[in-house]
């Protein structure tokens, strides 16, 4: 599975969306990505590229292009 | 319903145990009770409730800074039959509102759980006024009101719908941050006044409670390295104590340590150290938590450090209590 794939799964299945939906997502754009879905969001990505995201880029991590750009501190390419 | 698997453990664990209690199981309680309600005091979204206000509206009131009536209309509602969860800071709901909580859930016995957020030193750089270190010794000196104090967010979820159950009033006390460090892989049984013994092998004896168990079972490795065995036993109901666990301790340890993020004046080793005053020949107690007075604000690690609270210091201060002591014969209970 590619990263970008695995990168999309984790917001589809995190905030219950389809991915039409995921270019211009920002947090609080849809009902699902309140305080509670953005944890469920970081979890999800943490498990699926097995790494552990330090509390300012889980606060900065305010939409889904710039997910793409934090998480390439983490050696993920998306 | 809820599943307990390790996946959701981990999302639990990142929300921490207030957004856990409030972002996760309140949805549950009222799916399996239909007569919650919820209040806060001006506390709505920093308790993660914007989930819970958006989806239950009817269920939720927010009484502004004003934590004396809150507890004053939590208690009316409790009288009409609904079971009320009523939330602030720890520090607030069980000093600012000290005296309604005594008449209306200790004398009255309404049927309200309090939930005490960002107790122990969770509150960092807000400081000594929204530290809770001796919310126990208060609430605890209340006749009728349990004490709930879970060990991760996950035994927060726990607490939420074991408190709901209850038929009583409850103070749940959640300690920690976001990214509360998992105690609990896999799901376990959880009943309010028993508790749960985390390992079993060793001649010490750690009693915990909060974070600190977390803490304890660092420690306990540590320890470990060095040749010396310690129990933990995670006290998530300080009130009733189990006194059970507490007698086996005393029959079959050493030495028996108590550590809580709570002043050491009335906390989990206070009511241990009560307990053991009633037994002939007990085991030594030696009792940890925050020191007896006031300290600079700080993050949570320097707040910890400073009171001796990380797992380095809590093993370095059991060992050097526990070379002390002199052998000890088992007794009967073993």
């Amino acid at each position: 599975m590619s990263n970008l794939i695995k990168y999309n799964e984790a917001f589809i299945s995190s905030f219950q969306i389809t991915e039409d939906q995921l270019a211009n997502l920002t947090y609080q754009s849809v009902q699902g990505w309140d305080s509670v879905g953005h944890m469920a969001l970081i979890a999800a990505l943490e498990e699926s590229f097995d790494i552990m995201m330090d509390t300012d880029d889980i606060v900065d991590f305010s939409s889904y292009e710039k997910g793409k750009a934090i998480l390439k501190k983490y050696n993920v390419t998306i | 319903m809820l599943t307990f698997n390790s996946t959701n453990f981990r999302i639990w664990s990142k929300l921490g145990q207030r957004g856990s209690f409030f972002g996760i199981a309140v949805f549950e309680v009222v799916e399996q009770f239909h007569n919650v309600m919820i209040l806060t005091a001006d506390l709505a979204y920093l308790s993660g409730l914007e989930r819970f206000i958006n989806k239950h509206p009817d269920k939720f009131l927010n009484i502004g800074i004003a934590e004396q009536n809150m507890l004053g209309i939590s208690s009316g509602l409790a009288q009409e039959g609904k079971i009320v969860f009523a939330t602030t800071y720890a520090s607030f709901i069980c000093m600012r509102s000290c005296e309604q909580l005594r008449h209306y859930l200790g004398y009255m016995k309404s049927n309200v759980k309090i939930v005490g957020t960002g107790a122990g030193l969770a509150m960092t750089f807000s400081g000594n006024t929204h530290y809770a270190i001796e919310d126990l010794a208060i609430v605890r000196a209340i006749p009728n009101i349990t004490i709930l104090s879970p060990a991760d967010a996950t035994e927060a979820v726990k607490v939420a719908l074991a408190a709901a159950e209850f038929n009583g009033p409850v103070y749940i006390r959640l300690t920690g941050g976001l990214n509360n460090p998992i105690v609990y892989k896999e799901d376990y049984n959880f009943e309010i006044g028993k508790a749960i013994t985390i390992t079993t092998e060793g001649d010490i004896t750690i009693f915990a409670t909060g974070t600190m168990v977390h803490n304890s079972l660092e420690a306990a490795k540590i320890l470990k390295e060095k040749g010396m065995q310690a129990r933990v036993v995670n006290i998530h109901t300080i009130k009733p104590i189990d006194t059970d666990s507490i007698d086996y301790a005393n029959e079959c340890s050493k030495l028996l340590v108590s550590i809580e993020e709570h002043s050491t004046i009335g906390g989990l080793g206070g009511t241990i150290a009560e307990f053991l005053s009633s037994q002939p020949n007990h085991t030594p107690l030696l009792r940890l938590g925050i020191a007896d007075q006031f300290r600079h604000a700080g993050d949570y690690n320097y707040l910890l450090e400073q009171n001796r609270l990380l797992p380095e210091q809590i093993a370095q201060d059991i060992e050097k209590k526990y070379v002390t002591l002199n052998n000890r014969e088992p007794g009967t209970l073993c």
